[in-house]
């Protein structure tokens, strides 16, 4: 990937080079200076819808919103204390910005389509006070915004380079934000977000941060604008035209690349004005933009930049294939120093108080009570099972314990702190690491990158350092190697076979240094062999301090590994016991096999 | 009695917005595709419904069924000949597709039709039912009654027929959907179907009520879609809801602060979501670990 990246950075800063030359040696057209200047606004504009949209992956239509809001901010201000719009385009980005925080906090907070819609309803729902509160905007004529003194003979030359270095700041900041665990974090949300916050991702604050930095450039250029034009006014059709372009542009340039929405900017506002040269009023050149953004999405959905580098990349890497894994190698445990890797600082180790409790857990669908009234604790430093038979409530009664769900009545408890209404990530950062069912690892991110996305806490300090800073790498790499999963690092995940992805989800979780660890089902679906291998990690991990829930069918497995078993059926704890207890328990065999069962039984 | 009128003004209206933006929860509902070209199909059927009006001078009412059917044909070809290649990629890509198709069907009706308001005035256009002190406008009572009874026919249709049956069924679990047989392409065909053919009932609707032009669209995608995250993405009864909420705010709007219905609609909007992030109807996405 690094050796792909250096050719687009190189096209991007020799456009940013040849930006830089053009009025200085082009000639000074002022037509063509006016044209760039509109390209360079799009290509700002790209990028900025980039952090929300591209690299989080939520569209959003309505964004031009921002750029408005900066016009009109440098617009107001300007006109009330007297000062052109231009000189107060920190302030445009900074309300552009904490409109976007409200904006972001009321939509963001579900996973839901809702957002996408409503970023058209913000668009239009300010457009309509900007055409009614006469008293401040000057209603739908709008209004001559206050000019400096050396902008008399309307110059563009300055107005380039302005937009020219609010380009390369843009470009600057959608870069540092790609290098840093917050694009990281991005990236995974994108890519399974419920997964996101099972590792200790606050998902929320995440997308609100992103959205509100993806209006900053925005806020920035609007007020320059409102100056360059001369005079603001709400046209809702040209701001809904506007957030076409944009999107077009970062979509033809190529989404969540650095410099495709810069290099989409330049070719669709060019497209534009040569489309306007030959093809002349609105209505043709809406039709093609139409178009070519059915064409963009069917046929070429990744973008101009990511296309060609694959194009590029399968020429220079065929034959180089996938390396032949030696299955036997994989999860044999190294002698690594665990204990330093999973070893969690700053808990109460008070042997009385239980690792986790759930206390009088309720939980219905309907009419149907999944769970009834659940009682139980797991100790700490203890492997302890959870069984049932299917419907008794054990995934249920999981998704309680992690987060997934909210329980209707009862607490659950980790180490002695009341944690029913915590969010998922508040729950990873505490200690509580859970394994999926189903894998769910961020396909398209290599091992390691999977490794070190899980955050053990949220701060600024860990927003914005680097991806791959720190003793964060170093640990990753310990904890693969006491996986015995080293030699993955740099696979992608979603190239593994499915038991190979249930350990390095595994390594995953320990990343957080969990004091507990929930597996679902974490011998459903991998060979014999590797079950043998991850019972051998478990008791490692368990040997090293750390507790483990398991919720497994492999009643085997269950009885073997574990110091104590809890058994469900409909939705009640059956009975809880050592493993012995349990297998001989008469009411388990009913509770498995059924009532008839135990008749016949009786019969005979 | 005010107050009555104003009312009786916003269910009408309320009546007109359920129609319209119950074809488009549908389709969500059924293929996870937010359709923000309702607006475009919606203008698209009254230009034309414009236009054969203004060619033959036809009882408008009468085109009601041809519309319907003919946009539930081009919707259907929407869906086999793009949205369908597009779902794999994921909800964002569709509604990239969707814009765009909106973008370019206002670009051919511009084209068509210029960039001009139409309107159809039969002859009732401008005659009212009076019952007491209460003034019903003809186009106003027309429309809210017919699109109460398309509405009524569809609801009964999704409870009753076994088409019904399993697009709900597709809509709730593609898969096990899938299982018995309920083909998820069949499915979100009749889907997309139905949902344009609501657009172009309404469209006929509209246009006797409302003069259009083809920017119209992006007014009324707005209201549609505020309705449909207001009620619950995907849910037809929350959908009603949301629309008689919008009927009758906007028509209290209109009588004492009309500059701003629009503002306050979007705002109900925001504060519902600040309190239900999943609209009011809506259900929260079940994450299980199975899914």
């Amino acid at each position: 990937m690094t050796a792909l990246k250096k050719p687009a950075n190189i096209v991007g800063a020799l456009l940013i080079a040849l930006l830089f030359l053009y009025p200085l040696v082009g000639g000074g057209s002022r037509y063509f200076e006016s044209v760039l200047i509109v390209c360079m606004l799009y290509a700002i504009m790209a990028s900025g819808w980039n952090i929300i949209s591209g690299l989080a992956g939520y569209v959003s239509l309505g964004h031009s919103v921002y750029l408005y809001i900066g016009m009109y901010t440098g617009a107001i201000l300007g006109k009330m204390w007297g000062v052109p719009p231009m000189y107060l385009m920190v302030l445009g980005g900074v309300v552009a910005a904490a409109i976007a925080i409200v904006v972001g906090f009321i939509t963001l907070r579900t996973r839901s389509h809702s957002f996408v819609i409503i970023t058209i309803a913000v668009l239009l729902l300010f457009m309509t006070i900007a055409q009614n509160w006469k008293g401040l905007t000057g209603g739908t004529d709008g209004f001559i915004v206050k000019q400096p003194e050396w902008n008399k003979d309307n110059p563009t030359t300055p107005y380039y380079y302005v937009f020219l270095a609010l380009l390369v700041l843009t470009v600057a900041l959608v870069a540092f934000i790609m290098r840093s665990r917050l694009g990281a974090g991005l990236v995974a949300i994108r890519n399974d977000e419920g997964k996101a916050a099972s590792i200790g991702i606050n998902t929320t604050l995440y997308k609100v941060t992103a959205y509100a930095l993806s209006a900053v450039p925005f806020g920035f250029a609007g007020a320059v604008y409102a100056q360059y034009l001369g005079f603001v006014t709400p046209t809702t059709a040209l701001a809904i035209l506007m957030s076409v372009f944009l999107v077009l542009a970062a979509l033809v340039g190529g989404r969540g690349t650095l410099w495709g929405p810069v290099i989409g900017g330049f070719l669709v506002w060019g497209a534009n004005e040569a489309s306007t040269v030959l093809a002349g009023e609105l209505s043709a050149r809406l039709l093609i933009m139409g178009v070519i953004l059915i064409l963009t999405v069917m046929f070429m959905p990744a973008g101009l930049l990511p296309t060609i580098s694959r194009f590029v990349h399968r020429r220079k890497s065929q034959g180089s294939a996938v390396a032949f894994i030696d299955q036997a190698s994989i999860a044999q445990t190294r002698d690594v120093a665990i204990d330093s890797i999973v070893a969690r600082t700053g808990q109460s180790t008070d042997p009385a108080v239980p690792e986790l409790e759930v206390k009088g857990i309720v939980k219905r669908f309907g009419g149907v009570t999944a769970v009834d009234g659940v009682s139980m604790t797991v100790e700490r430093g203890s492997i302890t099972g959870l069984i049932g038979p299917n419907g008794s409530g054990k995934t249920t009664l999981f998704n309680c314990m992690t987060g997934t769900f909210q329980p209707d009545e009862g607490a659950v408890i980790l180490n002695g702190e009341d944690i029913t209404r915590q969010k998922v990530w508040t729950r990873a950062h505490e200690g509580l690491g859970r394994t999926f069912q189903i894998t769910r690892l961020f396909k398209s991110m290599t091992v390691l990158d999977n490794l070190v996305a899980p955050l053990e806490k949220t701060s600024v300090r860990e927003l914005v350092a680097g991806r791959y800073s720190g003793e964060e790498v170093d640990r990753a790499r310990e904890v693969l190697d006491f996986m015995g999963l080293a030699q993955f690092e740099g696979q992608e995940a979603a190239a593994l076979s499915f038991g190979q992805q249930k350990l390095v989800e595994l390594a995953q979780v320990l990343m957080l240094r969990p004091s507990i660890i929930l597996l679902d089902e974490p011998a459903s679906g991998i060979n014999p062999t590797l079950i043998e291998k991850l019972a051998s990690v478990i008791r490692r991990l368990n040997d090293a301090g750390t507790t483990v829930l398991i919720v497994e069918h492999n009643i085997p497995l269950v009885l073997s590994l574990c110091d104590r078993v809890h058994v469900l059926a409909d939705g009640q704890v059956l009975i809880s016991g050592t493993p012995d207890e349990i297998r001989n328990d008469p009411q388990v065999i009913e509770a498995y096999l059924g009532p008839d069962h135990m008749l016949e039984v009786n019969d005979v | 009695m005010e107050i009555v009128q104003i009312l009786a003004f916003g269910i009408l209206m309320g009546g007109v917005y359920a129609l319209l933006s119950s074809g488009v929860t549908l389709i969500f509902g059924v293929l996870d595709v937010v359709n923000v070209a309702q607006g475009s199909f919606l203008v698209f059927s009254a230009l034309l419904t414009w236009q054969i009006w203004d060619l033959t001078g036809i009882e408008p009412l009468l085109l009601i069924p041809v519309m319907g059917a003919l946009m539930a044909f081009f919707g259907w070809i929407i869906y086999r000949g793009l949205v369908k290649r597009v779902v794999p990629q994921g909800p964002g890509m569709t509604v990239l597709l969707m814009f765009g198709v909106a973008i370019a069907m206002e670009g051919i009706l511009n084209i068509a039709f210029g960039n001009k308001f139409k309107s159809v005035t039969p002859p009732y256009f401008t005659q009212s039912l009076q019952i007491g002190e209460l003034v019903l406008p003809y186009p106003q009572l027309i429309s809210g009654v017919m699109a109460a009874i398309v509405l009524v026919g569809l609801f009964f249709y999704l409870k009753l027929s076994w088409a019904g049956r399993a697009l709900r069924a597709s809509a709730q679990n593609k898969d096990g959907a899938a299982l018995v047989g309920i083909s998820s392409i069949k499915a979100s065909s009749l889907a997309f179907a139905i949902g344009a053919m609501t657009a172009g009932v309404g469209g006929v609707l509209l246009i006797i009520m409302y003069p259009i032009y083809p920017a119209t669209q992006y007014d009324w995608i707005a209201k549609l879609l505020g309705i449909i995250v207001l009620g619950g993405m995907g849910s037809i009864p929350g959908a009603v809801i949301a629309s008689m909420i919008l009927g009758i705010s906007e028509a209290f709007a209109q009588a004492y602060i009309p500059q701003w219905s629009a503002a306050i609609f979007f705002g109900v909007i925001l504060v519902v979501l600040l309190f239900r992030p999943e609209g009011l109807l809506g259900e929260k996405t079940r994450e299980d670990v199975t899914t």
